[in-house]
């Protein structure tokens, strides 16, 4: 271990004094980023992930010196690689810099993958607002690519953290949208009920009784099949729980359909809103009566 | 000739019905009876192949048209009767096995058998089984949907993957067109080289030449 530090310290020492010499016919720049490139290897051999990150962010700014943007990108990215498991801000940091650099050039699809992971550190770090920045941006750009199921996974993602957050409107679109787009698909049609039972819990935790029985028509049209599912009975029995303010006939449609398959901690989450909505509206009405 | 073929051919073709209807009927009954039968059938089947072989004598005997008709249809009955043979050793075994299970499970089953004696433990043991089957039921029910689920999850990962080869296909044919382009471009360079090459040899000579006439009037004077 300590062999490949040692190593890579050497390396790099090698490189540094490449960069402040004078070197013959203007390729000092391509050895010192050889040299960088051998030092920031034994560094991640040696497991020790700042002094990578710190070696391959000196070798980016070589690459940037020759003007190859496509290599400094690519360290950058392997840069922000090495911090993910040491110092995330520094790794948000250095991707933040490769996507730019691939946007530059035009690389689209990468740049959306690594604004992807930049939304995955952010949702680690539970920064949900930012993760979903991120997550709108990649979606976009995803979009612009044409490669629609990742953006739709991002798109899921971002509904899942606005819900979470309250953002309930947004959420609800994004959802219809996703299930409106997986109906011509072949593959994606199964996924749809899933898609539509959790635009329909952020309907219920809206709390507007009318828009939930408008939207349950609505996706009954939009997808004929639904109205035989078992989520589509959960979401009737819940609206008329909600409509009626009882929360036995809620706890209950909640528990049958818990028992079949076991609900996600964000459903159970947002399910869970609408129940102390409900209850706040049961102790409201008994105050007044 | 051909009428004692056509006989044997009767007695088979009865025959082999019979032995049919006994082996689908053997598969009903159990223990001694089935024995009985399947040694039966078993006799019927080396008679069936005593006609076969008496069968294929005939048919070499006669005219070769005759004769290529009569054993394409002897191979049938061949193929008929391995079939025959095949279904009685399959229900032979069959039985060997039912026999050993049901002498294994006989020796536990039989305290059950005698305390299911009255009706009252008869309903509880029928109502138990009952409840049994219907928590069975509900959980496979479970496992479908998950099933079901992994399923669905499963569809959208081969979604992607399509969508991923599709725009890998698209760049390769970039990267194609790219190549050609350059394929291109490298020969031009190499033919641009060797035509610099020839001319700096030809003003390379013409100098050499110019020199050598220099000096030659130069020494000439």
């Amino acid at each position: 271990m300590s062999d490949h530090i040692a190593r890579g310290e050497d390396f790099e020492k090698k490189a540094e004094k490449k960069l402040s010499g004078w070197g013959l016919f203007g390729s000092k720049y391509e050895d010192a980023a050889d040299l960088f490139d051998k030092a920031a290897n034994s560094f991640k051999l040696a497991k020790s992930w700042d002094q990578a990150g710190a070696v391959y962010v000196k070798l980016a700014n070589c690459h940037l010196k020759l003007d190859s943007k496509h290599e400094a990108a690519n360290a950058f990215a392997d840069a922000a690689h090495c911090y993910k498991k040491s110092n995330i801000k520094e790794s948000i940091s250095c991707l933040e810099q490769s996507v730019n650099l691939f946007l530059d050039i035009g690389r689209l699809n990468m740049s959306a993958r690594y604004y992807k992971e930049i939304a995955e550190l952010y949702e680690q770090e539970q920064n949900l607002e930012q993760a979903i920045v991120y997550y709108e941006r990649a979606a976009d750009l995803f979009q612009s690519e044409e490669v629609t199921t990742s953006a739709n996974q991002c798109k899921q993602k971002v509904a899942q953290f606005a819900a979470q957050l309250e953002q309930y409107q947004k959420a609800i679109e994004i959802y219809e949208e996703i299930a409106r787009q997986s109906l011509n698909n072949n593959l994606l049609k199964y996924g749809v009920k899933g898609h539509l039972l959790n635009a329909g819990i952020c309907q219920l935790c809206k709390g507007d009784v009318v828009a939930i029985s408008n939207a349950l028509e609505k996706y009954q049209e939009l997808d004929p099949t639904f109205s035989g599912t078992r989520e589509y009975k959960l979401l009737r029995d819940l609206a008329a729980a909600v409509d009626e303010e009882d929360i036995a006939k809620f706890t209950d449609a909640v528990k049958e359909f818990d028992s079949m398959t076991q609900l996600d901690a964000w459903k159970t989450t947002l399910l869970l809103r609408v129940k102390e909505a409900l209850k706040a509206k049961e102790l409201e009405e008994d105050d007044l009566t | 000739m051909s009428e004692v073929f056509e006989s044997y051919e009767r007695q088979y073709c009865e025959l082999s019905a019979n032995l049919s209807k006994k082996t689908s009927s053997v598969s009903y009954l159990d223990g001694e009876q089935q024995k009985q039968k399947i040694s039966e059938v078993r006799g019927g089947l080396d008679e069936a192949e005593a006609l076969i072989r008496k069968m294929d004598l005939e048919a070499r005997g006669l005219q070769p048209n005759i004769k290529a008709v009569l054993l394409a249809k002897l191979r049938e009955y061949k193929s008929d009767l391995n079939n025959l043979k095949n279904e009685v050793k399959r229900i032979a075994s069959m039985n060997l096995n039912q026999a050993a299970r049901d002498e294994l499970l006989e020796a536990g089953m039989a305290d059950t058998l005698t305390a299911s004696a009255n009706q009252r433990d008869r309903l509880l043991m029928s109502t138990e089984r009952l409840n049994n089957s219907g928590n069975r039921i509900s959980e496979s029910r479970k496992v479908m949907l998950e099933t079901e689920e992994l399923g669905v999850s499963l569809l959208q990962d081969l979604h992607q993957q399509r969508q991923s080869l599709l725009h890998a296909n698209n760049t390769l044919h970039g990267v194609d067109d790219n190549i050609s382009r350059s394929k291109r471009v490298i020969t031009s360079i190499s033919r641009r080289m060797s035509r610099n090459k020839w001319i700096i040899g030809a003003i390379i000579s013409v100098l050499v030449l110019v020199i050598l006439l220099i000096l030659y009037f130069k020494l000439a004077k």
